[in-house]
């Protein structure tokens, strides 16, 4: 038998993705889903045994049918047999469920041999001897914890957050400029002017200034805040007060970046720009002459030079995700004819638009050192990334990445390991003025430093170690590197190389299998599953003082910890994950629908985005409000497109923590037509072909990732090719004909009555009610799993079941399990999913306590707790 | 080292191939016979630039003359030893008008002898200007020296640099590519060895740590259950295998020199100015010596650099200095000694140059090969002429006749690029930049 062959669509897209599932390929053979974390729903049917726990045993009377039918091909135990169906039988299926599939199709060439009561009997025996989780807990076959190295997503973000703990905050303390008339005072005190902090807003503060010749930045008219960089100011000047012939404008301010990845810049103008992102923040620059620049940092983009000709500079800067980076921008006009600037960006799989307040704000930010590395990506056989294997390629990053950070560490060493140079060169002055030792006082200074170097390589080893040091990790870190090394830098760099390539840093936790977790591996787990990287300073103290015991004080750690943005970045992250938002082309046929550019795909994601960053971060944080919303986040342009015909004008029935001063709105549409995310046009557009829509690609992604339901692999891949239709056909018809089969059927019956419920939505996710010129039919019969029949119309007709439905909402506490954890929840023991899904019920569905909860569990998560849930079975 | 031995270790340098191909290339037969003994020898030019114009007094010999032996002034005078191998001219302008201040001219004109584009960078005076509009004599000679087989290199050229700002601008700049495409130098040591060795900067370093890394991961692995054992040791093996392909990657190195140990920790500030500069100089005599590149700049600062030389014992900035009257007698003796400071490193380069032996040519060195030339951006500093531009040739790179001092009349530093490029081999060149300054040919300078 053929196993489970990656098979795709003519576009090389695999068309169903595989989880860990079995094929068996027979035109006629249908086949068993199997899912090895699988659900555990106990019958209550007119089928149903009496005791879920009793186990099947040789005295069972579906033992005997099970040798006789079953065994040749499925093997003793269940395992399988070599050229015959090799995959072990085990999966989620209820022994009703599986009762009816063997009644009907199995055994496979003789199914007629065993049906009715037989099927049953020999199904309530596999059940309870290997097929079900129970079973396979008894059998010790259950996954467990295991041992994990850092995600890609993990490693940088945990040196981001290493070296932002020691990069000082970044003052937001306004007018810290010498005004002009005083600066020759000498005692001017600067504190003579009382705080003012900056008021942190959308867009980029700028600084118009009037110029004179060298002196671009010679007196400053006028201060506002600018909402994007794109202004052509002809022949004339910017302001009243500002001559036209020599100007310049500074903008400053932290530019997000929601997603890691390469992003582009690019400046154009007939006049001269520099463009700074992530530099150090070196202090206020006084003066912005010909001659000068920020002090000590490289500009990304340098356009300063122009001969009055229209240019535009380009460049690309790795970013990571969930992070604020500092962003400065000068611009002058010196003399030209006339002045013009515009300052655009493409984030990583997006498209060219200004850089707009939707992306930066007013704050001072510090530097965030990247890793840039390349590194392989990680595993995603599960579903799920996981830090589960070493590769060469991942070596070679991990080492190249371990160069890249000691060198950037080095570079910043005075900031970094606190040395304070100012206060350094006033004692020297003192003391050459007084005439003490120059020689001894030089030496004094440099043991100084080189202890101060020490007690940073420490407290980083520490920090990177997630635990304090042991003695010979401080001996051969603060002691030997030194001693060994031609320089005080050189013997940092070496203990940074260590630390970084060191198993304490590179796994995620080496708490061993028969050991409960101590303080600080708690506070790791914590910091993993909530942000993906190291604890911070509040949950390391916290560890050290013993503060994690009880189930309460850890939960209060994660309470905080959920507000941070890193949180909110890894959530980003689940859903990418959940809705499959990465690495789609959505690109539309440019005939058939001409307004579905580049920018109106950006600006749909920026508008999923709100919509869920809306749902999870408001008070309610309701799972509900994902699939029942009302509304959806647009703006003018996408309102346009997205129709004013459906558009009720009310209020949206929840629309959370929305920060105005966005021009992204919230807009209700009239609840028998949308609902929720299943209806937002990026998704609509992402499952769809370039020119019409795709019910089957709807219906798979709701059945796997909305409800819940396992699919396996088609058993041929079959491409859809509109010419082999009727020309006068809807899409529903088409799909009908072609999955009529009954080798397709058994799938098909699921997934085309959820697909069909869309077809309301074109390729783009705007409502039509005809399709080809005839009317659009959504109505279908739709068989739950549990053997239920429901007509399903619309969006909200599935959203509803989904809600309903425990097996949808397992899967998703099972997905956001996963993604948290990057553990096998079943691992965390038997009744863990159940658990979490009752209480996630029971608490109005509250996504932000039940990324808490999953937190909490896999923190304190230790061979105690496994055998208090085992044992209270 | 045989001339075949050089030929392939050559043309592996060449492509940038690591030692991994080694085993690979040996059968190759074209790599036979490349370089014949007896062949043209290797011409190669360095370009040192220092700014802020220097002390006529001090710096030019009292007499001039094709036959007058070369006495040299106190500027000069660590050069002594070099002194037939030496030629300067005097009389030679930087007569390159139109935009800009004089420094910006003094510095964006020097080697490219062509106009500014008008442009938005304003000066100390004068029009505001752009870029320099044509490409630098050095670009000019590489150019010429890629086009050719026998005289191409992995890369071409390499502009060094030293205590220059991060930033660009007309000041910062004296290489260009051509109308409007400056050349930035890589004034970070470090960076510069990635450039040149990649990869090899942080393998002592990765080196020197392997060891405590797989102790580390034994003892995490014991305390681990055996499921959890099989990716460590996997880890293990990457480790281990790590560890072998440095220790091979040091044992085949294909370079005739060995890289030059540098400091890759050396801080890019003011005082480490001095160690910067050797290490550059090492990195560039090591480059020409791997035959990696015959084309090479060395750019001191910038044009109106404000370096405080506090490793001389002098506070104030270069520039500032260079504007005092010239009966300041502090800053006079202050700018002799800044001066004389430049000229040590250009005997630093000059020696090492000197103590290689040119390869398959006995008797020769690399110096009598290669050809340097000292520039400044101006004649004198508090008076911003670019008149007499202090020109020093030392080498026999172009087959100058060296060991005097020559005076002209008021020429165009045009005819200086010209009988350079010409003496670095390209005989047809008829003009170079402005070419109103190149009618006159060639200055003879044979």
């Amino acid at each position: 038998m053929a196993r489970m062959a990656k098979l795709k669509d003519s576009s090389g897209n695999r068309i169903l993705r595989p989880r860990r599932v079995v094929l068996a390929v027979f035109a006629f053979v249908s086949f068993i889903g199997v899912s090895f974390w699988g659900c555990n729903v106990i019958e209550t049917g007119p089928f149903a045994m009496k005791t879920a726990n009793s186990v099947g045993g040789s005295s069972h009377r579906g033992f005997s049918i099970f040798q006789q039918h079953c065994a040749s091909c499925h093997g003793e135990d269940g395992q399988g047999v070599d050229e015959e169906y090799d995959e072990p039988l085990l999966g989620k299926r209820s022994i009703n469920s599986l009762a009816r599939y063997i009644d009907r199709d199995m055994p496979e060439d003789e199914p007629e041999n065993v049906v009715g009561k037989d099927a049953l009997r020999v199904a309530d025996y596999i059940y309870k001897e290997f097929y079900s989780v129970e079973a396979r807990y008894r059998k010790g076959l259950m996954p467990r914890v295991e041992l994990a190295r850092f995600t890609v997503p993990q490693y940088r973000n945990a040196v981001a957050d290493l070296l932002l703990h020691f990069t000082p905050e970044v003052s937001q303390e306004l007018g810290k400029e010498v005004p002009k008339e005083k600066e020759e005072e000498e005692n001017y005190e600067i504190e003579d002017k009382p705080v003012e902090l900056r008021p942190i807003l959308p867009g980029l503060s700028a600084q118009y200034y009037q110029s004179k010749g060298m002196n671009k930045a010679n007196e400053v008219q006028v201060e506002r805040v600018d909402r994007r960089i794109e202004f052509d100011f002809g022949t004339r000047s910017p302001a009243e007060s500002i001559t036209p012939d020599q100007f310049s404008i500074v903008w400053q301010g932290s530019l997000l970046a929601r997603q890691t990845g390469f992003y582009e810049f690019r400046v154009s103008t007939q006049n001269g720009a520099r463009l700074y992102i992530n530099s150090e923040n070196t202090g206020q620059r006084k003066r912005m002459r010909d001659d000068s620049s920020v002090a000590g940092q490289a500009a990304v983009i340098d356009g300063w030079v122009s001969s009055g000709e229209m240019r535009e500079i380009t460049a690309r800067i790795f970013l990571l995700g969930g992070r604020q980076f500092p962003l400065r921008f000068e611009f002058f006009k010196y003399l030209e004819e006339t002045a013009s600037v515009k300052l655009e960006w493409k984030q990583p799989g997006g498209a060219w638009s200004v850089l707009n307040h939707n992306h930066v704000n007013t704050s001072f930010s510090p530097r965030t050192f990247v890793v840039d590395t390349p590194f392989p990506a990680d595993d995603r056989s599960f579903g799920y990334e996981r830090g589960s294997s070493v590769s060469p390629g991942w070596h070679a990053a991990t080492t190249n990445a371990a160069i890249a950070t000691s060198a950037e560490i080095v570079d910043r060493l005075p900031l970094l390991a606190e040395l304070d140079a100012e206060e350094d060169n006033e004692k020297e002055e003192e003391s050459a003025q007084d005439g003490t030792d120059k020689e001894g006082f030089a030496q004094e200074e440099n043991l100084k430093r080189v202890e101060s170097f020490k007690s940073f390589v420490l407290n980083f080893a520490s920090l990177a170690f997630r635990r304090p040091l042991t003695e010979e990790e401080k001996q051969l870190l603060g002691e030997e590197m030194f001693a060994n090394a031609v320089n005080p830098q050189g013997a940092v760099r070496r203990a940074l190389i260590l630390i970084l390539k060191s198993p304490s840093f590179l796994y995620a936790d080496l708490t061993p299998e028969n050991q409960a977790p101590d303080q600080y591996a708690i506070a790791n787990r914590l910091s993993l599953a909530i942000w993906d990287s190291v604890p911070d300073t509040i949950l390391l103290e916290a560890a050290g003082k013993g503060e994690l015991l009880t189930p309460v004080q850890i939960e209060t750690q994660a309470r905080r910890m959920i507000l941070d943005t890193r949180a909110r970045s890894k959530m980003r992250r689940f859903f990418n994950h959940w809705l499959e938002l990465e690495d789609r082309d959505i690109a539309k046929d440019k005939t058939l629908f001409p307004e579905f550019d580049e920018s109106v795909v950006a600006d749909l994601r920026h508008s999923l985005d709100l919509f869920l960053e809306d749902v999870i971060w408001s008070e309610g944080s309701d799972y509900r409000q994902l699939l029942l919303a009302d509304h959806l986040f647009l703006d003018e342009d996408l309102k346009k497109l997205y129709g004013t015909s459906e558009i009720d004008a009310k209020n949206p029935a929840s629309a959370g923590n929305r920060q105005s001063g966005d021009n992204f709105k919230p807009v209700v549409y009239s609840p028998d037509r949308r609902s929720g995310v299943l209806t937002h046009p990026y998704l609509l557009s992402a499952f769809a072909y370039h020119n019409n829509t795709s019910p089957i690609h709807r219906g798979v992604f709701m059945t796997r990732n909305i409800i819940g339901r396992e699919l396996k692999s088609p058993p041929e891949a079959v491409e859809f090719k509109d010419e082999e239709f009727s020309p006068d056909a809807t899409m529903r018809d088409k799909i009908t004909q072609l999955t009529r089969d009954q080798a397709c059927m058994s799938c098909h019956k699921v997934i085309n009555p959820l697909g069909f419920a869309l077809e309301n939505f074109d390729a783009v996710g705007r409502w039509r009610t005809e399709d080809n010129n005839k009317a659009v039919v959504t109505r279908s019969r739709y068989v739950t799993e549990d053997g239920e029949i429901l007509e399903v119309a619309s969006a909200r007709d599935i959203a509803e079941f989904a809600i309903e439905s425990e097996s949808a909402r397992r899967t998703f506490v099972i997905q956001l399990f996963e993604h948290l954890v990057k553990q096998p929840p079943h691992a965390y023991g038997l009744d863990t999913i159940d658990e979490l899904e009752i209480g996630f019920s029971q608490d109005d569905f509250n996504i932000q306590n039940l990324m808490v909860n999953i937190a909490v569990l896999s923190a304190g998560y230790g061979p105690a707790t496994l055998q208090i849930a085992q044992s209270e079975k | 080292m045989t001339p075949t031995n050089y030929t392939r270790r050559r043309f592996i340098r060449d492509l940038g191939i690591g030692s991994a191909a080694l085993p690979f290339l040996s059968g190759l037969p074209s790599l036979q016979g490349k370089l014949q003994t007896g062949a043209d020898a290797p011409k190669r030019l360095v370009i040192i630039f220092s700014p802020n114009g220097t002390l006529p007094g001090e710096f030019w010999p009292d007499q001039f003359g094709a036959d007058v032996p070369l006495e040299l002034k106190p500027i000069l005078e660590p050069l002594a030893e070099f002194k037939d191998r030496m030629l300067l001219l005097k009389g030679v302008d930087n007569k390159m008008g139109g935009d800009g201040d004089r420094h910006m001219r003094g510095m964006s004109c020097l080697l490219t002898a062509t106009l500014l584009n008008p442009g938005n960078i304003q000066g100390g005076s004068d029009t505001p200007a752009g870029w320099a509009s044509g490409l630098s004599i050095d670009q000019q000679v590489r150019n010429y020296l890629q086009s050719q087989e026998k005289t191409k290199t992995r890369f071409g050229s390499l502009e060094f640099g030293v205590a220059v700002p991060n930033r660009a601008d007309p000041w910062t700049r004296m290489s260009y590519a051509g109308d409007n495409k400056p050349l930035a130098p890589i004034d970070d040591p470090a960076q510069m060895f990635e450039k040149l060795y990649g990869g090899a900067k942080g393998r002592a370093d990765i080196a020197s740590v392997l060891d405590y890394v797989r102790d580390d991961l034994r003892r995490v692995s014991g305390k681990l259950s055996s499921d959890d054992r099989s990716m460590l040791e996997e880890h293990v093996q990457l480790v281990r295998q790590l560890e072998d392909d440095i220790a091979a990657a040091e044992q085949q190195s294909e370079l005739d020199h060995q890289e030059p140990e540098i400091d890759p920790n050396i801080e890019l500030i003011n005082d480490n100015t001095p160690e910067i500069s050797r290490m550059q100089i090492d990195l560039l005599v090591n480059a020409l010596a791997n035959d990696m590149t015959r084309v090479a700049t060395l750019q001191y600062m910038r044009s109106v650099g404000q370096a405080r030389m506090r490793w001389l014992h002098i506070e104030e900035g270069h520039h500032s200095l260079s504007h005092e009257e010239d009966d300041n007698e502090d800053a006079y003796e202050k700018l002799i000694r800044v001066n004389v400071w430049f000229a040590n490193e250009l005997r630093y380069l000059v020696q090492k140059l000197d103590q290689m032996p040119e390869p398959g040519r006995g008797g020769e060195t690399m110096l009598d090969n290669t050809q340097i030339v000292w520039v400044n951006e101006l004649g004198k500093g508090n008076t911003h002429t670019l008149n007499n531009i202090p020109f020093a040739l030392i080498g026999g790179g172009c087959g100058f006749k060296t060991g005097r001092a020559l005076e002209f009349e008021s020429v165009p530093h045009n005819r200086l690029w010209l009988a350079l490029a010409q003496g670095m081999g390209q005989h047809d060149l008829k003009s170079f930049g402005s070419e109103e300054f190149s009618v006159d040919g060639p200055l003879n300078l044979s």
